[in-house]
């Protein structure tokens, strides 16, 4: 008894002190190496680059982390050691993924990312309800393979490559009806992956996952989509389907930031958030800006990871309030357009985006309208004095984009090699209209008008609850 | 008239399920106490069938209490004999095992899913943005303004739901018989226990939330059974009253009753030996420099012996309520909590108001108190808002990144930085007290007479005698991080908070001039002109005593700061104790108090198993592991009893409701605990469920009662009081007290009495006012064993 309990001790440690070793050597080789990381290639199977890189430290960080956190969450837990051996398992998958470039290895990682994610959800195998929950997620995952694996055969019987950098440099010589094809299947797999309207359950109903499995799932699993789409960029570019990227991003990023305006649960609100940021993650591809997406999955990824970990602190005792509508003064209202603009420039020239009339400025527009945000609540706020409402905003937002900035600049450079991934498209009229439908999601939201809808409430309640057999399904737990 | 029918059934059925009480003041209470009436054998059975739910502790338990000795062979052996088992305890632990419980498929997973999503929905206490709309009008009409739109369910119109609960039920019952609607009633009540016990909560505390946004049982049962029928769920299912194995049920009883005398045989050795230890050394009795009075707390044992050994100090044991029947008012959110045992009525309001000569301070920090509200507000806003909430994703992903490493990986020096940067405002408020319900009016303060009673219970309860230069109060609370439990791990007298304010309340009254002048003029209660009463807290995951020194007069400085540095050794080898390291145990205590990951920061009341009432003569040299509350009392000082009885209406029956809690949490954590805290999901801000949602969950979680998810941590055993008094007195008390002395009778705890008038002989209470004498005798030296020998020695009244 004491020495399964060594052995499942030593296991989980063992596996944590690897993982950080792997982060810290991988951190200090991209430190070191910066900005030039050179390509390693091995045979057709495996390709090695910044990217590469930049992502093997990025998911040994939280594998490391939730392992250092599970060593005291964890303890005493019956599958501890199963646990942490599955986590390994997950890492592993990723990062070979990250690195395969022939398209059987890339579909067995891919595959194998959801098996071990599935496992990990259904890890307490005394719990009926976790089992379930295990299964229906690996359903999801199964038909997202099968999609990747049929948009990656399309491309490769068709060109008779069978390596992701050969099937890329040929893409353009392929028929049109068949890099659409091919580049649905793949956004479909994405999507699925990413948790996105209309394939959201999954993540909804896998909260029987420990809260650390939960942390990494939405720092390290979801956000996979934005690195499978970024690996095939050229495929989407060349079938002209990156605006079903922008338009099914766009509308579950404004969808899901309603249904966690309902969310009693903390986890399923923060999953709701998740979906919502993904569904950003997805539009930023949509407009082209594939390094855009991936430095929004590092930094969403840390924030997710947080919240997920302190989720206990959401219990505390409040009084019943209603909600309260501000009204601005035109001098305040000044105040944040003025620092709405200078936030804008700041975001555009700090990032290299200048101020041209492309896809870009949406980020930009988004910047600015949250600048704008913060510097709202700032003004109106009456414990705070002149001075401090005068710098508050300003050294927020800076300390904001500058950091922002910061990793920009570093993930664009390490992605250099990669083509196609930071492509700004011309502003198309249906990306305009489609502006303005989230701009009206904003004052909707703004002006709490969706208070008036009931049935509303009703339908993004119904749409966000788990799968019926992963709650009350047994007796006991 | 069948209104009143169904009026009265339901009060009836609601008997069944207890009282989930939320999160932010945990109070641990019987989850079976709807069945105190019942002896505790059949309660337990009609649990076991109701809740199809274990009610004894698993065989794995009893075997381990078996290898490590808990339970005494010859003991166990006589009690299977007498209840006609006659093979070895090996063989019946072997039997127990064999039994399994099958877990079946829950049959109204659709009704009882579609439950949760309305409750959760309705009785949310502000995570969400977005309330359930008409939630004013109370739980049966928002839902029915609703439910028209929900497409879970075959399609409905309002006009098909009645108006009023009450139609609803009449009509959808109407022609069953009038046992049948109380045993549908316990169905579907019994059916979800952890919400329906928080509607029970809500009805009985009259919370805001309740004020405001209205539910009752009967809404709930209407919503209830108003699905049921829309989806054709069974209204009435058949139920077998049959235990599934009556024998085994038996025979997990008599191993517990074993288990229990076993310790109960422990208890009385510790006590005896003792005893004679404090005769030899009863002599030197040198000038006491303090006096700590602690809560009864079973955490106050293991500190209170490291104190003493420290210096010459004195300590005693009191209803961590310090006898004041507060509420107390937030000073940074103006919210009222009870803050006294949920048994007693609050008739007093405390609050907080600036010291004099801080009016600096005071502002600066009500300042900073603003400022983190905002921050609070502006990052919620920020989050939720479309589009910031991404725009502030990427501008603060860094940030919440850096934080998190240094969470993980650093929790103690992130204690130490939190500490620089935050202050007591004990430093620089005092509390002030009113009558209830007069909180706004400055000017009225309690009648003098009042402000005597409270101080001077206090001394009669305990026994006081003389009284030291220092004397502080000493409340106690606990500090842990990202811990959804936290409260259940503060005071259990003073509802599940903390009780430095009571501590600090007592101290100010006790410090009136006017006071000690009524006490020494009126009740002969001598307070020397150099005595200061000073309030503290114990924080019990830290073991730190902080004093709440800011009012102390000069004179007191030098004693005040040898105190202080040996409570600092105290914390040394009280941690070292608890923890079971010898270096660095502070530091360890801090990073459990610290760390975001900790799950067990520290063990809270796991392992009480005893209550001593008694002078800490009787206590002091022994060490009882935790296990025990103690209450200070004198018998000698208490000629008519009156003491006796306020602790035995009191602590004892709080301390009743923290054993029973911590007892059935622990033999059957997911159903009448809280289940394992890695799977936990707050929801509403006031409770938690498992995984993606269901049954709110009711008690303490598995963390806070096990070692690892097999290995026993907290012995679920009832608990045995212990009072030395003169027997006759007792006896008198629970003829006076009948609640007292059906508890007894029922066997949801034991009694035993150490008669001072008859040479500190032990009787154990039995049925009925009889009692029985015990006697431990230590036989050879060799020989560990005790023989017990029960004289089956009727006392009569």
């Amino acid at each position: 008894m004491k020495l399964k309990k060594q052995i499942t001790n030593a296991i989980s440690n063992a596996i944590t002190y690897l993982l950080w070793l792997f982060f810290i050597a991988n951190l200090s080789y991209l430190v070191y190496s910066y900005p030039n990381i050179p390509q390693w290639v091995y045979n057709d199977i495996l390709k090695i680059n910044g990217f590469t890189i930049l992502i093997w430290t990025l998911v040994t960080f939280f594998s490391a982390l939730i392992g250092s956190y599970g060593k005291n969450y964890l303890k005493g837990f019956k599958y501890h050691s199963k646990f942490s051996i599955l986590c390994f398992g997950f890492t592993l998958s990723i990062m070979t993924f990250v690195m395969s470039n022939h398209i059987i290895l890339l579909l067995i990682t891919w595959l194998l990312m959801g098996v071990f994610m599935s496992m990990i959800i259904g890890v307490d195998s005394r719990w009926g309800e976790a089992k379930e929950a295990a299964k229906f997620a690996l359903k999801y995952f199964l038909a997202g393979s099968i999609f990747l694996g049929t948009g990656m055969f399309l491309l490769a019987f068709s060109t008779q490559s069978y390596t992701l950098s050969e099937i890329l440099l040929k893409v353009d010589a392929l028929p049109k009806y068949l890099t659409i094809i091919s580049g649905l299947f793949i956004i479909t797999a994405a999507i699925i992956q990413s948790a996105i309207y209309p394939f959201h359950r999954w993540l909804l109903s896998a909260m029987t996952a420990p809260t650390p499995a939960s942390a990494l799932m939405h720092a390290g699993f979801v956000n996979g989509s934005g690195i499978l789409l970024a690996l095939f960029s050229t495929v989407l570019f060349a079938s002209n389907t990156l605006i079903i990227l922008f338009v099914i991003g766009g509308l579950t990023a404004v969808i899901a930031q309603f249904t966690k305006l309902i969310q009693v649960n903390v986890k399923q609100k923060l999953a709701c958030s998740t979906i919502a940021q993904m569904g950003f993650m997805i539009m930023q591809c949509g407009l082209g800006l594939f390094n855009a997406a991936v430095v929004h999955l590092i930094l969403h990824g840390f924030y997710k990871a947080y919240l997920f970990l302190s989720s206990g602190e959401a219990v505390r005792q409040e009084k019943p309030k209603k909600p309260l509508y501000i009204t601005i003064k035109p001098i305040q209202a000044l105040i944040v357009l003025f620092f709405g603009v200078c936030g804008a420039l700041m975001f555009s020239f700090s990032t290299g985006k200048g101020l041209g009339l492309n896809s870009s400025i949406f980020l930009t527009l988004i910047v600015a309208i949250t600048v704008g945000q913060v510097t709202y609540n700032i003004v109106k706020e009456q414990s705070l004095t002149l001075l401090q409402k005068a710098f508050l905003p300003p050294i927020l937002f800076m300390s904001g984009i500058i950091t922002y900035a910061l990793m920009y600049n570093f993930v664009t450079a390490l992605m250099i090699s990669m083509p196609m991934v930071a492509e700004p498209l011309p502003l198309s009229a249906l990306e305009v209209g489609f502006g303005v439908v989230f701009l009206i999601g904003f004052f909707m939201m703004k002006l709490g008008a969706y208070r008036r809808y009931p049935w509303l409430y009703v339908k993004l309640m119904n749409i966000t609850q788990p799968y019926k057999k992963t709650i009350l399904m047994y007796k006991s737990k | 008239m069948i209104n009143q029918t169904i009026n009265k059934s339901i009060s009836e059925a609601s008997q069944v399920i207890g009282k989930t009480w939320p999160l932010y003041s945990f109070v641990t209470s019987n989850p079976l106490s709807g069945y105190e009436k019942k002896p505790f054998f059949e309660a337990v059975n009609h649990a076991e069938k109701r809740f199809n739910a274990q009610v004894y502790p698993e065989v794995s338990l009893f075997r381990e209490a078996w290898e490590r000795g808990y339970i005494h062979k010859e003991r166990l052996n006589h009690l299977l004999k007498e209840n006609d088992f006659l093979k070895s305890p090996e063989y019946y632990l072997e039997q127990m095992n064999n039994i399994e419980r099958p877990i079946g498929i829950n049959a109204n997973n659709d009704l009882d899913r579609f439950m949760t999503k309305w409750l959760a929905a309705f009785m949310d206490e502000g995570l969400a943005e977005w309330d359930m709309p008409n939630k004013e009008k109370g739980f049966y009409e928002a839902w029915r303004k609703l439910v028209i739109y929900d497409q879970e369910i075959p399609k409905t119109s309002i006009a098909e739901i009645p108006k009023t609960p009450g139609e609803t039920v009449e009509s959808i019952l109407n022609g069953f018989s009038e046992s049948d609607i109380l045993e549908i009633f316990k169905q579907h009540l019994a059916a979800l226990p952890g919400w329906t016990g928080y509607i029970n909560y809500r009805c009985e505390s009259n919370s805001e939330w309740q004020q405001k946004y209205p539910i009752t049982l009967i809404e709930y049962l209407a919503v209830r059974l108003w699905t049921a029928q829309k989806i054709n769920a069974q209204i009435h299912s058949k139920t077998n009253d049959e235990l599934s194995n009556p024998n085994i049920s038996k025979l997990q009883y008599i191993w517990l009753k074993a288990w229990e005398k076993g310790w109960q045989v422990e208890m009385e050795k510790l006590i005896s030996e003792q005893q004679l230890n404090t005769k030899s050394i009863k002599n030197l009795k040198q000038q006491t420099e303090a006096q700590m009075v602690f809560c009864i707390d079973t955490r106050s044992e293991l500190i209170r012996r490291h104190i003493e050994n420290k210096g010459n100090y004195e300590t005693f044991g009191y209803a961590g309520f310090f006898g004041i029947a507060m509420d107390y008012e937030d000073l940074n959110n103006g919210i009222i909590r009870k803050s006294c045992p949920p048994i007693v009525k609050s008739a007093y309001h405390v609050n907080e108001v600036p010291q004099e000569n801080c009016s600096e301070e005071v502002e600066v920090y009500k300042k900073k108190n603003e400022h983190v509200k905002f921050k609070n507000y502006f990052l919620k806003r920020l989050k939720n808002m479309l589009p910031s909430a991404f725009g502030f994703v990427e501008g603060s992903g860094g940030f919440y990144g850096l934080y998190m490493i240094f969470r993980t990986l650093l929790p103690e020096y992130l204690l130490r930085f939190k500490k620089l940067n935050s202050r007591h405002h004990e430093s620089i408020f005092q509390t002030e007290i009113h009558n209830s319900g007069c909180e706004t009016n400055d000017t009225q303060n309690i009648p003098l007479r009042e402000k005597v009673a409270i101080v001077k219970s206090g001394f009669d309860l305990m026994g006081w005698k003389d009284f030291a230069p220092l004397v502080v109060f000493v409340g106690h609370g606990s500090h842990s991080a990202n811990n959804p439990f936290g409260s259940s791990l503060d005071c259990g007298a003073c509802a599940a908070s903390p009780g430095r304010h009571n501590a600090r309340m007592l101290a100010k009254l006790a410090n009136m001039s006017e006071v000690k002048q009524v006490l020494r003029e009126n009740h002969n209660i001598e307070i020397p002109p150099h005595t200061i009463f000073v309030g503290a807290e114990h924080n019990t995951t830290t073991d730190e005593i902080v004093l709440f020194d800011a009012e102390v007069p000069s004179s007191h400085f030098e004693e005040l700061q040898k105190l202080k540095s040996n409570l600092e050794k105290a914390r040394q080898t009280a941690t070292q104790e608890r923890l079971g390291v010898a270096q660095n145990s502070i530091a360890l205590a801090n990073k459990k108090a610290n760390n975001w990951g900790e799950t067990r920061p520290e063990w809270g009341l796991a392992k009480n198993a005893g209550f001593i009432v008694g002078p800490r003569n009787l206590t002091k040299h022994a060490n009882l592991e935790g296990r025990c509350f103690l209450h200070s009392y004198d018998w000698e000082t208490d000629k008519e009893g009156a003491a006796l009885e306020a602790i035995m209406q009191g602590p004892v029956v709080v301390t009743q409701w923290i054993n029973n809690h911590y007892y059935f949490s622990t033999v059957n954590n997911e159903t009448f605990g809280g289940g394992s805290k890695i799977t936990h999901n707050v929801t509403g801000k006031f409770g938690v469920v498992q995984g993606n949602g269901g049954d709110l969950k009711m008690g303490l979680p598995l963390q806070s009662l096990m070692q690892s998810d097999s290995k026993m941590y907290h012995q679920p055993l009832r608990l045995s009081v212990v009072i030395q008094a003169p027997l006759s007195r007792v006896s008198s008390i629970l003829v006076k007290n009948e609640n007292l002395k059906s508890l007894l009778d029922n066997e949801w705890i034991y009694l035993l009495v150490m008669d001072p008038a008859d040479n500190n002989k032990w009787y154990q209470y039995e049925r009925n006012l009889n009692w029985l004498s015990t006697k431990v005798t230590q036989s050879v030296e060799k020989d560990l064993d005790y023989i017990i020998q029960e004289e089956a020695n009727e006392v009569l009244v």
